[in-house]
């Protein structure tokens, strides 16, 4: 298979994952009106990557990676699946990074995905293991010989790329003003996945407080259109 | 300077006692009133210090043993002086078997040039029940000191029957990130963390679902079911006082909801008047929408000492 169009193929926003229905709080900054137009969306993507991405979904998935790299066990995937549920507190939350990894592996797994992947299904469908996104999409992308820099930037992209995308229906801002800030924030993304390894472990799980309330915050909002 | 406390709380007949305790200066390790005054224990950790100075390193060890209850509070505002090299606080908490920890310090207060880390591991039977808070604030504002600090680190990790649970990962480095702004303080100038881990978390989450449905005008909060047990509630304030207060207020709710909870369950244990508590609870409730959280907090404290 080629691993570009089968990097693509999974990071297309219209994967039939469920990716689209979760705006990770962004949907209450908007209620609230702290992002409310073009110049706040753009801070808010900017921030989500730096301060919170880098050291959360981003560097699970560079664990996850290093993980399949390198001698892969159940035990580890476990181990790591356990280390992120402990982080990721708010209930939407969590439970968005279960159901896009259950979905994300299911759809795989008709692709003939690694023999890992499926056993990370079923650890998540019997309760044994939490389940995470991040994790699933590195172990699938890592076993397709996609490039750990492609597959990263991938990731960063998708994540860059669903924020742009609510914004422009809920603030709204302009489609082109959001085309220019997946194109300005390549920079960021480059310097992100490189620097990515180096993160210093301590940073782990960093939680951003206010970013945290505001995703705990949308369970409760009056009017909401996404899941989280 | 290198300080310790050791705590050790057991269970005789109804009182929490302390026992085995220890603490070396400038800390000083007191009971809060008369220690049978009631059958939990109260005690104060106090301070001859102006605050934390650079190189200082406190170990704090908490040993609830079973069935034993504590509340454990701390004298007043908790003040990081300017550092070069950086202050470290660890924390390590066991809680056994039907224990009850509840611990919510004053805030922090991070001066100029400080520098913290604060470690709090706490590891729990199933069958304990925690109450946890830390608020931080942005520095001495009335000094112009907000957000002057240099790093400040707090990281507490929830083990419940050894398996990791929680992880509460807070690092704030002025000069890397932009601690006023979006994602962070957001404008305002303290945050709280509040934490319920307990067998009966989702039956106090259901309780809070209810009482905490309004909003308030100086603080904005969230609360969520972190899984496994544990609520964890956020807020933002202006006030590390009135932050203080709503934290001690939710503290001593789910204080009250796990004597009542744990007196179903092992009427033998508990012995406290936990119906009498929890009329003054129902009373306490700031339900009403933007009300403030001070008046629920008066509210809460005049119900108490009645």
């Amino acid at each position: 298979m080629n691993p570009l169009l089968t990097l693509l193929q999974i990071n297309d926003s219209v994967f039939p994952i469920g990716s689209f229905t979760h705006s990770y709080g962004l949907e209450t900054y908007i209620h609230k009106g702290l992002v409310h137009n073009s110049a706040t969306t753009k801070s808010y993507a900017q921030s989500m990557l730096r301060y919170n991405m880098y050291y959360n979904d981003a560097a699970f998935f560079a664990k996850a990676w290093q993980l399949c790299e390198g001698k892969f066990s159940k035990v580890k995937l476990l181990e790591l699946d356990r280390l992120v549920s402990s982080y990721k507190s708010p209930y939407e939350i969590r439970q968005a990074s279960k159901k896009l990894a259950i979905r994300f592996l299911k759809v795989v797994d008709g692709f003939g995905a690694a023999r890992r992947c499926k056993s990370y299904l079923e650890a998540i469908q019997s309760g044994e293991a939490g389940g995470h996104y991040p994790i699933a999409f590195a172990m699938y992308a890592q076993s397709q010989g996609i490039s750990y820099e492609d597959a990263l930037s991938a990731f960063y992209y998708n994540t860059l790329n669903g924020i742009v995308t609510n914004c422009a229906k809920l603030v709204p801002i302009s489609q082109m003003d959001g085309q220019q800030i997946l194109f300005d924030l390549q920079g960021l993304i480059q310097e992100l996945v490189n620097s990515q390894a180096d993160m210093d472990e301590d940073m782990l799980g960093n939680c951003c407080v206010a970013q945290d309330l505001r995703c705990m915050q949308h369970e409760k909002l009056y009017t909401r259109i996404y899941i989280s | 300077m290198e300080s310790r406390i050791n705590i050790n709380v057991e269970r005789e007949n109804q009182f929490s006692v302390l026992k085995e305790s220890f603490h070396n200066a400038p800390y000083k390790l007191t009971h809060y009133g008369a220690p049978r005054a009631q059958p939990h224990l109260e005690m104060i950790i106090m301070s001859a210090s102006p605050g934390i100075m650079d190189g200082d390193r406190l170990t704090i060890n908490v040993n609830v043993k079973r069935e034993a209850h504590m509340k454990l509070y701390t004298q007043s505002f908790n003040k990081l002086h300017p550092m070069k090299n950086g202050a470290f606080q660890d924390t390590i908490i066991n809680l056994n078997e039907n224990s009850v920890l509840h611990y919510i310090p004053h805030p922090v207060t991070p001066f100029k040039d400080s520098i913290f880390k604060a470690e709090n591991s706490i590891h729990m039977d199933a069958s304990s029940t925690l109450i946890w808070g830390d608020i931080l604030g942005a520095g001495r504002i009335y000094m112009n000191e907000a957000f002057l600090f240099n790093k400040v680190h707090m990281r507490t990790s929830l083990y419940r029957n050894k398996q990791l649970i929680f992880t509460d990962n807070q690092c704030l480095k002025t000069a890397d990130q932009p601690v006023r702004d979006m994602l962070f303080f957001e404008g305002y100038t303290h945050q709280a963390t509040f934490i319920y881990s307990s067998p009966f978390a989702t039956g106090m989450k259901a309780e809070m679902d209810e009482i905490l449905a309004g909003e308030y005008e100086d603080i904005s909060f969230g609360f969520t079911d972190a899984g496994e047990n544990t609520i964890l509630l956020r807020a933002l304030g202006n006030d590390g006082e009135l932050l203080y207060s709503f934290l001690s207020m939710l503290g001593q709710m789910c204080w009250e909801y796990t004597q009542h909870q744990q007196s179903l369950l092992l009427p033998e244990v508990v012995l406290e008047n936990s119906k009498q508590e929890e009329e003054r609870v129902e009373e306490a409730l700031p339900a009403r929408k933007k009300k403030t959280v001070t008046a629920a907090a008066k509210k809460q404290k005049r119900s108490t000492a009645a």
